[in-house]
């Protein structure tokens, strides 16, 4: 006896089969794209990483009170029909410092290089800065900001195509303590460095009054224009 | 021969398509046990909970730079509506506008480029390292530099504006810029002239970096040259506080 797909059997049968199939298929793609990826990392990993949103998520919280007080004073200002020049102006003076437009002053962290190393580990130190809080960095006399590239090899280095001795200084203005915890941590970045260049020498000093100068660079875009 | 050949033709044609559809569970079902393996192996009572609070401040930061665009939009507005009253007014919302675009703080639009990487789908060899076939913080930071040399004016990592105190970091294999949690694929967004491109196929570290990272161990590196690229304002803390603006020295 042959069997037929009119049989009734045969027909429950294959729905039965395509009914599992597709609630598989959509298991599947449910389980690549629920949890972006968390659900694989370790449970230190995990923890790293709740901290830094926690981080983030309490400086967006400060700048949400900042731009709210800064919005109310405007408000009244202009109610009150008096000037809000000076709250533009102080607005004005606080973006320019941050954009890396105009020179800026505060305590920070000295990182004294002498010896060669290369463009990728002074790039490096420049990432361990801006994700230890940083908030202005120089390289010598150059501001870094964001298109700013420190690039060469041993003994060819170089930032914004102005050529570094063996021996430089960076400077960030931030917290001291946070700075200076970060970098000279077990496993950080200047323990990194001594490791990969022994015949350089990194000091770290704190410093209660730096002053960073403002970038040369024109940072008008040319190509972009604002979105409207 | 002619045999085989016959009872081959004589299966009745839903036998077959029945056949491949059991063939398909069977490798669904493969891929799904797989996929549950790790998930399985590593859920411990500490990670559940953790992975549900880090969505969760996900979700909290997702909202928080919302209310920081719509803050700086209605500043804007404010700062705007006394514009035209005096010259002096008019020249400071005109320095104050330059200087938000000069930070980041306002989105972008232009020519450009948008490259998109993804993890290897090669194989990891037995004495190979697993992390070298996944896109790295590294990675995205090569293609910003290179990028940038290439004469970029606004970059933009999944919708994070890299600014002056964008830092790109790697936690165990998750990428953090702006300390925003980003998921894979991960793509670069470019401001720039039109010719980036050709400027990226002449720098030796752009050439180095696709032999290695891509054909070496199958990152996956594509790109796009749409008419218009979007980079997004800079939605974080203009943290200042330690610094201060020194006024500009008087000119002699």
């Amino acid at each position: 006896m042959r069997a037929s797909l009119r049989d009734p059997r045969s027909q429950l049968l294959v729905s039965l089969v395509a009914l599992i199939l597709g609630v598989l298929v959509v298991v599947q793609i449910r389980s690549q794209a629920g949890d972006s990826g968390l659900a694989e990392r370790s449970a230190q990993d995990l923890t790293l990483l709740v901290a830094n949103l926690n981080t983030r998520n309490d400086q967006l919280r400060t700048e949400v009170s900042s731009l709210d007080r800064q919005l109310q004073a405007l408000e009244v200002g202009g109610r009150n029909g008096t000037s809000s020049l000076n709250q533009i102006r102080d607005d004005l003076a606080r973006i320019r410092a941050w954009a890396g437009l105009d020179p800026v002053a505060g305590r920070g962290v000295e990182i004294t290089v002498s010896g060669a190393i290369d463009g990728l580990a002074l790039e490096e130190l420049i990432n361990e800065l801006r994700n230890s809080g940083s908030e202005a960095i120089a390289i010598e006399d150059v501001r870094v900001v964001a298109a700013t590239v420190v690039g060469g090899g041993v003994g060819a280095l170089s930032v914004d195509n102005t050529a570094l001795s063996d021996r430089f200084v960076v400077r960030a203005i931030g917290n001291p303590e946070s700075l200076v915890g970060s970098l000279t941590r077990v496993g950080g970045m200047v323990a990194q460095l001594a490791a990969t260049y022994p015949d350089a020498a990194v000091s770290v000093e704190a410093i209660d009054r730096l002053v960073l100068p403002a970038t040369k660079r024109d940072l008008t875009p040319s190509h972009g224009r604002p979105r409207l | 021969m002619t045999a085989l050949a016959a009872r081959v033709r004589a299966i009745p044609s839903w036998q077959v398509t029945l056949g491949f559809a059991l063939l398909a569970l069977g490798f669904l079902i493969a891929a799904q046990l797989r996929a549950e393996g790790p998930l399985v192996r590593y859920t411990t009572q500490e990670r559940s909970p953790l992975v549900t609070t880090a969505l969760a401040l996900q979700t909290q930061q997702e909202q928080l730079k919302k209310q920081i665009l719509d803050l700086r939009g209605q500043i804007k507005g404010v700062e705007d509506q006394g514009q035209g009253t005096t010259a002096q007014q008019r020249e400071l919302n005109a320095s104050l506008e330059g200087a938000r675009i000069a930070a980041g703080l306002i989105p972008l639009t232009g020519t450009g480029i948008v490259f998109r990487l993804a993890d290897s789908t090669h194989p990891v060899p037995p004495n190979g390292n697993p992390a070298d076939y996944a896109v790295t913080a590294r990675d995205i930071r090569t293609v910003m530099t290179e990028l940038w040399l290439a004469g970029a004016e606004a970059i933009a990592v999944n919708g994070e504006r890299v600014t002056a105190t964008t830092g790109v970091l790697d936690i165990g294999g998750t990428i953090l810029v702006n300390s925003a949690y980003l998921a894979p694929p991960y793509q670069v967004s470019a401001i720039g002239p039109t010719d980036m491109l050709d400027q990226l196929g002449k720098s030796q570290g752009w050439v180095a970096f696709i032999d290695t990272r891509r054909g070496h161990f199958g990152i996956d590196v594509s790109f796009a040259e749409p008419p218009t690229v979007e980079v997004p304002a800079f939605a974080g803390s203009l943290n200042l506080r330690e610094s201060r603006a020194v006024p500009a020295s008087p000119a002699p």
